[in-house]
């Protein structure tokens, strides 16, 4: 491994030295950090001239800080004439984006009010602003609200606007998108939203911006040569990319560990959370002849789909998906939509339920399934997942939730995971050696079709 | 049906600067929602129709935790609006974020200041449209036209209504900026000084030495940028300890990040100015700002008219 130089982010450095032990080689020594003006500042101490290099950076954590590190290693590798830069990316940053910009019960959020955090933890905590896309309000505070005070509740958008008013002088809040309130809020809000649908709005759809080929053009342009990442979530993704995509795969790992971990796993049902994911479960059911089942949800909000009723916004109207414990918040109606929105298709009576998906997030779709499972008589629910970003209050959600065994992979630090979940409640999936054994087979240009289907 | 008008957006930058520009222009801001999941992806929505518009991005690199955040944002909102079938997308970035790292000045340095004019011109951009950037040879790392203006005109105005103009004596604190003041001196009819500086590591500074007399005068001390001031308050107090009456320091581009308000805070600087093409959240009694919205609206309207912005170098708009 002469010519090989691994170089490794900011934001998984255990990965980073797990795959360098596989390799058997040390990691190149490289300065990450930042100006005092928050400027990314890197340097490269060692040579990497007519080298083949690697450099790995998850794409977790402060996902855009962590991505531009990436984009200033690869650029700086090309201009120390690197013979050869490859991006390793466990989880690629951005390869999933809701398509939908807003629904019923809230929608992506920046929120940049400085001592808003009180406020959003109790929002978080409340089943009210359970949203139905996968991705929740932000509730990193850094972010300033510019329409918090539309979203949140009667007496707690007072405070908010106390505090924008106080902190952000004159906010141009007036080219912002208001959003679309949260359920059974000030009147105001709600008309606020239906004004910006009906009139200002008038035959224009909204829409959310698709960050995917950006970002295969940017890690071109910045010079990567090669890209490895693993479980993308729309194989698709590699059509964007002008160069080769390695997409490695978690699978054989996952089976390898329903095999060896799940006690009788042969009388056990794979269950995909989403249709979405379907195919990705019935892969697994079919090499280790498993029945299947799949949970279907509807996950749009009918508010797109036409003007609102005079009735529209509020959401017991509307057929969500609410979340487990929205019962008591909303005993009658949303209970009875749940029961209509989301369908298990198959049969789980007295079976031990393996929940496989490629990524959590907010870990609503997966926590709402396990719940379904439960209550269609499933014993024991397993829940496989490649990525686990779990952001916001997804842990606390998990834990709570009717999952009794969470088996992550490493594609991002789960050392968080572990300690809030407890040791006996996860498994770690190390997936450290199928990235260096990729990288060694990259490097010697041999053929890695047969990680796609062996365990490593 | 396009009318082929002037949208304006705005990041999260800088929502007052946008906000000032607008009206200046009299045009509303376009509605733009800028998100950031809780996963800290960042998400845009383009809240009305673009199609076939003159779009205007107004983001400023700023931010110690979310200058990364910003360009993001400013990238994203550029693919969108291309993707949007915009006819042209113009990048206003008063500061241009990454300008001090624009030369291999040891080995395997990042350009990283190239990389984002590259990153820029991926996104689909246009135009750039930004004001004095730290290096003027910035403008050739991009194959896109680069309008660099320059905040002298608006400094000219405040010097000569706000300073002493008859005591004065302009001050260059570091080597590089001697041309910069070199310029104003002459437009004011002023002496200047200069102040060498040996640098030994980023953002730190060592030894003063002072080349001029300064005994007496007002001191206007001129740079393009204020990062952490260690260089304007070990500049201020070499003037003072060579008998200068005041120090006023004038600064295009006021970051003051890290230690910047304390050491501001303890220095002799009569009074601290800059700009407002980033903002700033000092709360200082002798902090000052000059309003370069004017310059802004202004290039933008030309832009769009496609008149000549050269007259802009040279003359602050009213």
């Amino acid at each position: 491994m002469g010519d090989i130089v691994i170089l490794g982010g900011n934001s998984h450095p255990e990965l980073v030295k797990m795959i360098c032990d596989n390799l058997g080689v040390h990691p190149s020594r490289v300065q990450l950090g930042k100006f005092s003006n928050g400027e990314t500042s890197i340097s490269v101490s060692e040579s990497v001239r007519e080298k083949d290099v690697y450099v790995i950076q998850s794409g977790c954590g402060h996902v855009n800080d962590s991505f531009m590190e990436l984009l200033i290693l690869i650029s700086a590798c090309k201009t120390a004439s690197a013979s050869r830069v490859t991006a390793v990316m466990p989880y690629f940053c951005y390869s999933r984006q809701p398509d939908i910009p807003y629904t019923a019960k809230g929608a992506p959020l920046i929120s940049k009010v400085k001592e808003s955090g009180a406020i959003n933890g109790k929002e978080a905590q409340s089943p009210l602003n359970s949203t139905l896309m996968t991705h929740r309000p932000g509730e990193d505070s850094r972010f300033k609200s510019l329409d918090t005070a539309i979203r949140a509740t009667a007496n707690t958008m007072d405070q908010h606007r106390s505090h924008s008013g106080t902190n952000l002088k004159n906010v141009a809040s007036f080219s912002r998108i208001p959003m679309i309130p949260g359920g059974k809020e000030a009147g105001s809000a709600r008309a606020d939203a239906g004004e910006l649908f009906n009139s200002q709005n008038a035959g224009y759809k909204l829409w959310v911006a698709q960050a995917g080929t950006l970002i295969a053009n940017l890690l071109t342009t910045a010079g990567a040569d090669h890209v490895i990442t693993m479980d993308l979530h729309d194989p698709q993704f590699q059509g964007f990319f002008d160069i080769p995509v390695d997409n490695l795969y978690c699978q054989p790992i996952a089976q390898n560990y329903i095999q060896h971990c799940i006690p009788n796993y042969k009388e056990a049902v794979v269950v995909s959370p989403d249709a979405g994911g379907a195919k990705r479960a019935t892969a697994i059911a079919d090499s280790l002849k498993l029945s299947f089942a799949l949970i279907h949800k509807e996950r749009r909000s009918q508010l797109l789909k036409g003007p609102p009723t005079t009735t529209g916004l509020p959401m017991a109207s509307k057929p969500l998906v609410t979340t487990f414990n929205s019962a008591e918040m909303h005993p009658s109606s949303s209970n009875s939509k749940y029961v209509q929105t989301t369908m298990l298709v198959g049969d789980v009576r007295n079976k031990v339920c393996i929940l496989v998906d490629d990524l959590v997030d907010t870990s609503y779709t997966i926590t709402r399934a396990a719940k379904l499972l439960k209550d269609q008589g499933a014993t024991k629910v397993y829940a496989i997942v490649t990525h686990g970003i779990f952001s916001g209050d997804a842990l606390s959600r998990i834990s709570q939730s009717c999952i009794d065994k969470l088996i992550v992979s490493n594609s991002v630090p789960q050392q968080e995971t572990i300690e809030y979940l407890g040791k006996e409640n996860v498994d770690i999936l190390d997936v450290s050696r199928v990235f260096a054994e990729a990288i060694r087979r990259i490097h010697n240009g041999e053929s890695i079709s047969m990680l796609f289907e062996h365990g490593w | 049906m396009s009318s082929n008008s002037i949208k304006l957006l705005a990041g999260n930058s800088h929502p007052e600067l946008a906000e000032v520009i607008s009206k200046r222009l009299g045009i509303p801001l376009s509605k733009v929602g800028v998100y950031q999941y809780s996963n800290k992806e960042t998400s845009v929505t383009i809240g009305e129709s673009i199609r076939d518009e003159d779009v205007y991005i107004i983001q400023t690199g700023t931010g110690e935790q979310e200058i990364n955040d910003f360009l993001m944002e400013l990238l994203i909102m550029i693919h969108a609006c291309k993707t949007a079938s915009v006819r042209r997308v113009t990048a206003v970035i008063p500061n241009f974020p990454y300008a001090r790292q624009d030369k291999k000045d040891k080995s395997r340095a990042p350009i990283t200041a190239k990389l984002i004019a590259n990153l820029l011109q991926t996104a689909g951009c246009d135009h750039v449209i930004t004001m004095d950037l730290h290096a003027s040879q910035i403008q050739g790392f991009f194959h896109i036209p680069v309008d660099n203006l320059y905040a002298e005109p608006s400094v000219l105005n405040y010097i000569k209504t706000k300073t002493d103009l008859a005591n004065a004596i302009l001050v260059s604190p570091d080597a590089g900026g001697a041309k910069r003041v070199a310029s104003l001196a002459d437009k004011l009819d002023l002496n200047f000084a200069l102040i060498h500086k040996e640098r030994q590591k980023a953002n730190e500074v060592s030894k003063m030495v002072l080349v001029g007399d300064v005994t007496g005068k007002s001191c206007l001390l001129i740079d393009d940028m204020a990062d952490t001031c260690g260089t304007l308050v070990k500049a201020t107090n070499t003037l003072m300890d060579h008998g200068a009456k005041e120090v006023i320091a004038i600064v295009s581009h006021g970051i003051f990040s890290g230690a910047a308000r304390e050491r501001l805070k303890n220095s002799r600087l009569s009074r601290i100015v800059c700009t407002n093409t980033v903002p700033v959240d000092l709360d200082l009694d002798i902090l000052d700002q000059i309003d370069i919205s004017p310059t802004l609206a202004e290039a933008i309207r030309r832009l769009h008219n496609g008149e000549s912005v050269s007259y802009l170098f040279t003359h602050a708009p009213l």
